[in-house]
């Protein structure tokens, strides 16, 4: 157990200088870098988008003016709740889900075999080969789906080819295209914490469960999966965080009549110009998506510190 | 038993396929993309191999502006993320254990937190901190902007190899340098940082990698100064040619060579500390030399394949490709007008027979139904002997393979099949399957058999 730290004690043993400086980088990350920002996101969300010489006048004053717009809509607007900016809302939670959960599946097996599998030449090729593509720009990745899936794109210029189909099928405008952009740009997020976890799983408890008459899935139920429990919960947490929040791939393989939350706070901000209502909009995405997580590491049991290792 | 393990061998052999194709295949197409001469990013159909689209991109100002704002954002990213991931994994040692788990949850969260909405926050705050000040405007530019922002959240990751490093740290060597007298900035710079160096390097690789990638954090406060990134993203929303496939290409050959030299490296530490023994059968020399033996072929393959893009010219190809088009579609325009005149002139012949001598031809023709005729022997030779014909509909090319591929000469085989004949000529079109797969053909077969 170690002794309560205090101030004194933390520059006694870090020195004066380098105390100062230790201490003078930290605070300047988590008060200027993180909380901060966040807290006049937040004040920006609760006020009125006004002209610059009105602001901190008498006309800006706290509302709830923003979050009405994405519940209500408009003021005076015909329908009772605003029922497009909603729809994008949930079809991005859902659809952000979806996705890790199509990780989650196609990962986990690949972490249990490199996880399991000795480090021979083969296995190290196979790391490498999965950090190359995460190395690439998310913008070239999503750019590269879109050349297999576009209407001049590799699938239908095959199927075309082949004579399967004569109107090239709209991948795009199906959502496919967007799915398996999004699956595509964060698969390794979900693959390195399960495969660490699975690694230091000593491969004796499988041993052991197998010559006890486990059954294969049972292994996996009982054994591999309480363990790699940690890894499955950081993985599914970034990958959903990442996919709801992810801009590049949804504004370059999202169809034109469908769009993801973030791209609505990318519009309130670089085309409408109302920042307030974007920091609203934001903040509302931030809030759901943390909820989610938080609530799903409770259902699972989950520690917060394990995310991340 | 036995049959059961073979199936799970190529269970698992099927899924390694299907995942790192998923994996690897959009780059292997979009690498692809690179060398095709077509205007549009696309491999399908194949027009020529060429390296026009490096030289598109050498030359575009936009992209090298982008390139020289993503070093400046990366450098100074990499320095402060690193400074304070390093700072943060120290001070993580060291805070009172009741508070340890907040703390780690506050310097973990970034890595959690959507870009955009780290990208608005700093936007908002700095705005704000700007006005405050009175429009210090170093503040709100894009550079500063940026890299604060992105700084955030790179922090994290780099505090996290900080934190696997110091695992492995003894803190008695700090210790045992301060009682010997060394003040704790020397302990810092002659004791830890030393320690401290591997992780340091790949803590940076990383930082900069984020950042020259990031594009959620950027997009909003790149302000006059777009990176590479934000350049790449409004090239592919507003018109796209393949010198972003080009790019791609670039990236991934800087970055398997990177890998390669890691690996390398990483190899030859561990052959010299006699680390590496457990090759099946295979001298351990020959297991560590792979990685050479890649780098070295890669090096060989980007020297040739520069050599040669000094010299190589695609023109001749492109100009054969140009009329092959052209031909195509010459030739469907004649296959829409040989099927009106069909169409004609079964109405004017409405009561002939169709056992008639002159329309034996095109008979054959239907008979043959969905191949058009291309398998006719006579098409071959009629092919053969005028291919030149100056009748023909498109201009033969001179095409380095003699003629013998050119779609042209299908057409010609076709349409100097029936030309001969009464009735109106299917047309072929020029592809390079003949007409085999044109449905033109079968229209017309099918018109003809009525006749």
């Amino acid at each position: 157990m170690k002794k309560p730290m205090i101030f004194s004690e933390f520059f006694r043993n870090n020195g004066k200088l380098m105390g100062s400086i230790l201490f003078f980088l930290v605070a300047f990350w988590i008060i200027f870098l993180i909380l901060l920002p966040q807290l006049s996101m937040l004040d920006y969300s609760f006020r009125y988008n006004l002209p610059p010489a009105e602001v901190g006048g008498p006309k800006d004053v706290y509302t709830l003016r923003n979050y009405r717009f994405l519940v209500k809509g408009p003021e005076g607007a015909s329908d009772a709740f605003n029922y497009v900016d909603l729809a994008v809302f949930v079809r991005t939670i859902l659809a952000a889900m979806a996705v890790t959960i199509m990780n989650l599946i196609l990962c986990y097996p690949l972490a249990y075999f490199l996880g399991q599998s000795k480090g021979t030449g083969f296995v190290r090729l196979l790391v490498v080969m999965l950090i190359v593509p995460y190395w690439i720009n998310e913008i070239l990745r999503a750019f590269a789906l879109r050349i297999i899936f576009g209407d001049v794109g590799v699938i239908n210029g095959l199927m075309m080819q082949l004579g399967l189909i004569d109107q090239p099928y709209d991948f795009i405008n199906a959502d496919i295209a967007l799915y398996a952009g999004l699956g595509y740009a964060y698969i390794l997020l979900m693959l390195f914490p399960m495969y660490n976890v699975i690694e230091s799983l000593d491969r004796n408890q499988i041993e052991a469960a197998r010559d006890m008459g486990a059954s294969w899935i049972r292994i996996h139920r009982r054994v591999v999966i309480p363990h790699a429990k940690p890894g499955i919960a950081s993985g599914m947490t970034m990958v959903f965080m990442l996919s709801a929040g992810a801009l590049a791939a949804p504004q370059v393989l999202g169809g034109t009549s469908s769009l993801w939350f973030t791209q609505l706070v990318y519009q309130r901000f670089n085309n409408t110009l109302d920042w307030p209502l974007g920091a609203a909009y934001a903040i509302v995405l931030l809030v759901a998506s943390i909820t989610i997580v938080l609530t799903f590491m409770k259902i699972f049991k989950v520690n917060m510190g394990d995310i991340g290792k | 038993m036995k049959s059961n393990i073979l199936f799970g061998r190529v269970a698992l052999g099927l899924y390694l396929v299907i995942f790192f194709g998923y994996l690897v295949g959009p780059l292997a197409v979009m690498g692809l993309s690179a060398f095709n001469s077509a205007e549009f990013p696309s491999i399908i159909p194949w027009q020529c191999f060429t390296y026009e689209w490096f030289s598109t991109l050498f030359h575009d100002e936009r992209i090298l502006k982008g390139v020289k704002y993503s070093f400046i954002v990366g450098f100074g990213t990499v320095i402060l993320s690193v400074a304070i991931g390093l700072a943060a994994s120290l001070v993580l040692t060291q805070v009172w254990e009741k508070w340890r788990s907040t703390y780690y949850t506050v310097i973990i969260a970034p890595i959690l937190i959507p870009g955009v909405v780290l990208g608005i926050s700093t936007l908002v705050f700095w705005k704000k901190v700007s006005d405050l000040l009175g429009g210090v405007d170093v503040l709100s530019n894009g550079i500063f902007l940026t890299i604060l922002g992105q700084s955030t959240f790179i922090a994290s990751y780099c505090m996290l190899v900080f934190v696997a490093r110091l695992q492995r740290f003894d803190p008695g060597l700090t210790e045992a340098a301060l009682d010997l007298g060394a003040t704790h900035t020397q302990a810092f710079r002659k004791i830890l940082l030393p320690f401290m160096r591997p992780a340091i390097a790949s803590a940076s690789v990383l930082a900069f990698l984020a950042s020259f990638e990031n594009y959620n954090t950027t997009t909003f406060t790149f302000g006059s100064y777009p990176t590479l990134t934000i350049q790449l993203a409004q090239m592919v929303r507003y018109g796209i040619n393949p010198s972003i496939s080009a790019l791609a290409v670039i990236i991934v050959v800087i970055t398997v060579f990177g890998a390669l030299t890691v690996e390398v490296y990483r190899r030859r530490s561990k052959l010299k500390a006699g680390e590496i023994r457990q090759g099946k059968g295979l001298p351990a020399w020959l297991f560590g030399n792979t990685a050479t033996i890649l780098l070295v072929a890669l090096s060989f393959a980007l020297i040739a394949t520069v050599y040669t893009a000094q010299t190589y010219s695609p023109a001749q190809c492109k100009a054969d490709y140009k009329a092959a088009r052209a031909a195509e579609v010459q030739a469907k325009i004649e296959a829409l007008r040989a099927a009106r005149a069909a169409a004609a002139a079964a109405a004017a012949a409405n009561g002939e027979a169709p056992a008639d001598g002159g329309t034996n031809a095109p008979a054959t023709q239907g008979g043959t139904g969905g191949f058009g005729g291309v398998f006719a022997p006579t098409n071959l030779e009629d092919a053969a002997g005028q291919s030149n014909g100056a009748d023909s509909g498109a201009a033969a090319p001179a095409a380095p393979f003699g003629n013998v591929f050119d779609p042209g000469n299908l057409e010609d085989a076709a349409g100097q099949n029936n030309g001969a004949s009464s009735a109106p000529a299917p047309a072929a079109p020029a592809s390079p399957f003949g007409s085999v797969f044109d449905p033109n053909n079968l229209e017309n077969a099918a018109g003809q058999n009525g006749n």
